[in-house]
């Protein structure tokens, strides 16, 4: 009886759940057994109330029976028209929550409508109390100015505005009204120019054709000075879009000068214009032969895409220019005779463009916009300051 | 006495023309009121086939006929109900049309009274000259 005894062992069960835990355990869920009834008493209650809801059906007008809810999910809900459905309470509430959206929806609109009625009634309002208060309204015809006029009027305006320094808000207007006025100006010249552009490269084409036929020897070499010029004018081209305001605003202090000024005035800017265009013409001329370091500061100029940077330096360009001007006539003298003579050829077809310029400004004045900016802007700067 | 007896007949005209402007208005505010009837029955019309569209079906739909609910087909209220919306909207066309015809004789009725007035202001002064 060992061996049995060797396999296994005894424990009573007592000595592993205690009797008192046992009883407790019971006791327990005993415990939670009640608790769960007493929650299904209070749902059935809830459903016994729900079910007899009416405890009182109305019987004609005067009289009610007692009676109950049977069926309580089962609602005959009117659509609308005349229409009944059997529905669900589910389904009720869906359909009453639809017809409240609608209805939502509507008074929206109506709340809409009423804000505009509001609006205009108080716009009414405001209208009559102004006209009540014997409020004007000003209107004036804006007459296009004759361009020449315009300019010598806005001229002195511009002329006042930087030195008084108690140009009140009036003129400020004035000035933004000018500065669209001038923009605007400065597009339709802006077009002009480039359509009389085409026409002036086409026209130094010729010229320095006819350089080239004078001078076969040396094709190539003139053609690169052509070259050279061409990316000059382009340089002016790009030149221009920033400096166009200034460029007009010197072209009205130039209206002012009396005439013997601007004969004078036209002689220097040609001398300028010749100056810059000689010396960017010589340089470029010079480019092959001695100034390699020039003409990498103009090629640096003609990459750089900041135009504003640019207007400084072209001034520069054009001191420079002018100084090393008196070296020029010396030293063209020297290349080859086609260089020479193209480069000639760009100097003539400045003045001609200038001179009839101040007959007719609004007239299609191409190169002068292009030769001016060079000097106008310098003395532009110099009022400014 | 000539221009007493005119002046008479113009009143006469002029309270003619006024009964036939009272008239008009009324005609023109009955017009209004249906007018608005039908709005609302159409847009009732409209919910209601919205509700219909959005049942299963053989759920049962009821039509009220005087005091009795008659069970209808599903399919059969939804046709009768695309029907009314139908004819309301016909209806308020017609309506629209006829409104507009009203206020343009209601205007034109209040000009010819207008003149008529003048007619009479005119006549009175002539008579207070005279």
């Amino acid at each position: 009886m060992e061996e049995p005894t060797a396999k296994g062992t005894l424990t009573s069960l007592s000595s592993m759940f205690p009797v008192e835990d046992a009883q407790k355990a019971v006791k327990r869920v005993q415990d939670t057994l009640a608790e769960k009834q007493q929650e299904l008493e209070r749902v059935k209650e809830f459903i016994a109330d729900n079910a007899t809801l009416i405890n009182h059906v109305p019987f004609g007008k005067a009289a009610f029976f007692p009676g109950r809810l049977i069926h309580t999910n089962e609602f005959l809900v009117l659509l609308g028209e005349g229409y009944y459905a059997d529905r669900t309470s589910k389904q009720t509430v869906e359909i009453l929550k639809r017809r409240g959206k609608v209805l939502d929806s509507q008074v929206d609109s109506l709340k809409a409508m009423m804000k505009d009625l509001q609006a205009e009634t108080s716009f009414f309002y405001t209208t009559a109390s102004e006209a009540a208060e014997g409020l004007l309204e000003i209107r004036e015809e804006y007459v296009e100015e004759n361009s020449s006029a315009k300019k010598s009027e806005s001229d002195s305006v511009k002329e006042d505005s930087p030195s008084l320094s108690e140009a009140g808000n009036l003129k400020a207007e004035d000035e933004d009204e000018e500065y669209a006025r001038i923009m605007s100006r400065l597009d339709e010249l802006e077009k002009e120019e480039l359509a009389a552009e085409i026409e002036n490269r086409s026209g130094e084409n010729t010229q320095n054709n006819a350089s080239e036929s004078d001078n076969k020897d040396d094709d190539e070499q003139a053609k690169s000075v052509f070259d050279q010029f061409s990316d000059q004018i382009s340089l002016h081209h790009n030149l221009r879009h920033p400096e166009g305001f200034e460029s007009s605003n010197t072209q009205r202090t130039k209206k002012k000068v009396t005439f013997e000024e601007l004969a004078n005035n036209y002689n220097r800017q040609q001398d300028l214009g010749d100056q810059s265009c000689t010396g960017l013409a010589v340089q470029a001329v010079f480019q092959d032969e001695k100034s390699q370091g020039k003409s990498l500061a103009n090629n640096a100029k003609a990459d750089a895409a900041e135009k504003a940077l640019r207007l400084p330096e072209v001034k520069e360009d054009a001191e420079a220019a002018s100084s090393s001007r008196k070296e020029i006539p010396a030293q063209t003298s020297k290349p080859g005779f086609d260089s020479d003579k193209a480069f000639t050829g760009s100097i003539i077809e400045h003045p001609h463009n200038i001179q009839p310029n101040p007959q007719g400004q609004s007239g299609s004045s191409s190169k002068p916009f292009i030769s001016q900016p060079s000097k106008p802007v310098s003395r532009f700067k110099m009022q400014r300051k | 006495m000539g221009s007493s007896a005119a002046l008479r007949e113009l009143q006469r005209e002029l309270e003619n023309k006024a009964n036939d402007l009272s008239k008009l208005q009324k005609d023109i505010a009955k017009n209004h009121q249906v007018r608005k009837k039908y709005t609302i029955q159409l847009g009732e019309n409209e919910l209601v086939l919205k509700e219909l569209g959005l049942l299963n079906e053989g759920a049962n739909v009821y039509k009220l006929i005087g005091p009795v609910l008659v069970n209808q087909d599903l399919a059969e209220a939804n046709a009768n109900v695309r029907k009314r919306i139908d004819y309301i909207s016909a209806e308020l066309k017609r309506l629209d049309a006829t409104l507009q015809d009203l206020e343009e004789k209601q205007n034109s009725k209040k000009e010819a009274i207008l003149k008529v007035q003048q007619r009479i202001q005119s006549l009175q002064a002539a008579k207070a000259k005279a």
